[in-house]
């Protein structure tokens, strides 16, 4: 540990001042929300920015997800202290069930194919019955299910593990993890294809799932830091999340910055190559207006900067440097969505609509409270984890070691 | 030879982990620069009680890759836009789009390169022979024994005072060792 963290961690900082702020955004976001809702005039652009939103806050969701099945996938020790945070992260994925319900209502004022005869659009006909409304509300209903089961499930064994400490409880992790990775990979595609690609219906990327899931992993990875600092610095997790922890989730953040650049580049880079009218027109719509400067910002914001600022070992584990690319992450990640989202209400170029901000700030009101709650509710951390020793570097003999016999 | 012999170093064998990570704590702590730890398998915590900063490495495998990227990209806009331009699928003679992808694998290639030979250049390697090999005792720093080395060549190196110092935290057997 470097000497500025050890000082850092000493010192807890008086946060309630901060307790009310859920609240307020709740209630102010919520009221510009149902007025986008309720005004017809403002209800297209209420629509459109609450599928910004909902997109973001499902992203940090679904990261977490991805991190915690990754740790029962790898058996990884490191990780056990703060598994338990990401777990309550990602129980926020049964809630994005009730945050989902304004899109199912407004479907058809956002995606013009539900308005199209498929036997008039050729391009449209050949996704049947993918793009149908039928099929729109049963890939909702199929992808939400899968990871309210997962998170729900993933968590409710960790907490049961607390209690009993059976091995029984590890086990069960690792079966939800074993199937769900593939379930979580074919619902992310399929989620992503419905709700934001299906917005060009003609267009066509078999990347663009894996393209989501990096930026959601990504985005995901920051937060994860960000609450991981402060749950240390405040004193939960003190002395229970070594050093090295924050180093290894600052090589996650490196490790999907560069991933997504990849996958982002692969995109565009066969897309241009190939040069294919009925491919090249979704980056077409993407490069006129101020689109073009918000696509440069995410090449050199959401690769550039965050690739050099976390080259360095050390920047990793500075706790002031890597908050502010943790919050920085989350306005890149919101940036990506809108390129994705928001060039068909706004053809011309980036508009931020107070709309946009009163559907995140409401969201994000509802979700941090709902968040705090589960994190008061349960253990900081797993108590009766097999490898919580391991994780805090305290070794533990066996029996055989102890008794000096073989056996 | 007739050749006087030169002494290298004071060696300093330890039987545990833990006396060595101590004893390497000591040796930081009194100011030593010129000193080194063996022992057969890595040690957590060792690279802070000796007081090693990050290594240089990195900036090695950085610089690596910065040439590594610009002669990629360097390269494909002399060969395929200046010395005989081509026109190939309507594209731009030169368009750093297409010329990603080669830069990029030599970003990576330099970048290794940097790091394998800046770690040998900083290590300085390879060498013939070093006056440890020499040692019988030494030989079990590849076994089950740590050892502690501190070489003449430190400023503060003085025959009696570091071999107090040595077996004042707990060395089983301290040696002189020669060129």
């Amino acid at each position: 540990m470097n000497a500025s963290t050890q000082s850092e961690s000493d010192n807890a900082m008086d946060l309630s001042k901060w307790a009310k702020v859920p609240g307020v955004l709740i209630a102010v976001g919520g009221i510009g929300a149902l007025m986008g809702a309720l005004i017809p005039s403002l209800r297209e652009q209420f629509a459109f920015s609450w599928l910004v939103a909902f997109m973001f806050y499902l992203s940090i969701g679904l990261g977490a997800l991805f991190l915690v099945m990754a740790h029962h996938l790898f058996d990884a020790s490191w990780s056990v202290p703060i598994r338990r945070y990401m777990e309550h992260l990602a129980n926020l994925l049964p809630w994005m069930i009730v945050l989902f319900i304004p899109l199912a209502i407004f479907a058809p004022t956002i995606y013009g194919w539900m308005n199209l005869d498929p036997h008039a659009h050729h391009a449209l006909a050949a996704k049947q019955p993918l793009l149908s409304i039928p099929g729109f509300y049963v890939v909702s209903i199929l992808c939400l299910g899968i990871w309210w089961l997962l998170a729900s499930r993933l968590r409710y064994w960790s907490l049961r593990q607390d209690e009993t400490g059976d091995a029984e409880c590890t086990y069960k992790m690792r079966l939800y993890s074993y199937w769900g990775i593939f379930a979580y990979a074919a619902t992310v595609t399929l989620g992503s294809i419905m709700w934001v690609k299906s917005l060009n219906y003609h267009w066509f990327s078999t990347i663009y799932g894996v393209y989501y899931f990096a930026g959601s992993v990504w985005v995901a990875a920051g937060v994860v830091y960000i609450i991981g600092m402060i749950l240390k610095q405040q004193g939960p997790l003190r002395d229970v999340v070594q050093p090295h922890v924050f180093y290894y989730i600052g090589s996650i953040l490196f490790a999907f910055t560069v991933f997504y650049a990849y996958i982002h580049f692969s995109q565009y880079f066969i897309i241009w190559n190939a040069n294919l009218p009925e491919e090249t027109f979704w980056y077409q719509m993407r490069e006129s207006g101020s689109w073009m400067e918000i696509g440069y910002i995410i090449i050199f914001g959401h690769f550039f900067l965050p690739f050099l600022a976390l080259l360095r070992i050390d920047l990793k584990m500075t706790f002031w440097w890597m908050f502010c690319l943790g919050v920085w992450g989350c306005l890149m990640h919101f940036c990506d969505i809108a390129f994705n989202v928001m060039p068909l209400l706004h053809p011309d170029g980036f508009v931020l609509h107070w709309l946009d901000l009163a559907c995140l700030a409401f969201m994000g009101g509802l979700l941090a409270k709902i968040y705090l709650k589960y994190l008061y509710s349960s253990a900081w951390y797993p108590q009766k984890d097999p490898r919580l020793a391991e994780s805090l570097g305290i070794y533990v003999p066996s029996a055989a070691e102890r008794t000096g016999s073989e056996a | 030879m007739a050749e006087e012999k030169q002494p290298y170093g004071l060696i300093a064998q330890f039987e545990t982990p833990a006396d060595t990570l101590h004893a390497a704590e000591e040796v930081r702590d009194a100011g030593y620069s010129q000193w080194d730890v063996c022992s057969p398998f890595p040690i957590h915590g060792l690279d802070k009680a000796m007081g090693l900063k990050n290594s240089g490495v990195g900036w090695f495998a950085f610089i690596g890759g910065v040439v590594g990227f610009t002669l990629g990209m360097l390269m494909i806009w002399y060969m395929n836009a200046y010395d005989y331009g081509i026109i190939v699928g309507g594209k731009p003679m030169f368009s750093p789009f297409g010329a990603f992808p080669p830069s990029y694998e030599l970003t990576i290639l330099l970048s290794s390169f940097g790091a394998l030979f800046g770690m040998l250049f900083l290590n300085r390697l390879p060498r013939l022979h070093h006056p440890l090999l020499k040692n019988r005792r030494f030989a079990q720093a590849t076994h089950d024994k740590f050892f502690v080395v501190i070489e003449c060549e430190d400023p503060k190196y003085s025959e009696t005072e570091t071999r107090r110092l040595l077996e004042s935290v707990g060395s089983t057997h301290v040696e002189l060792v020669e060129e």
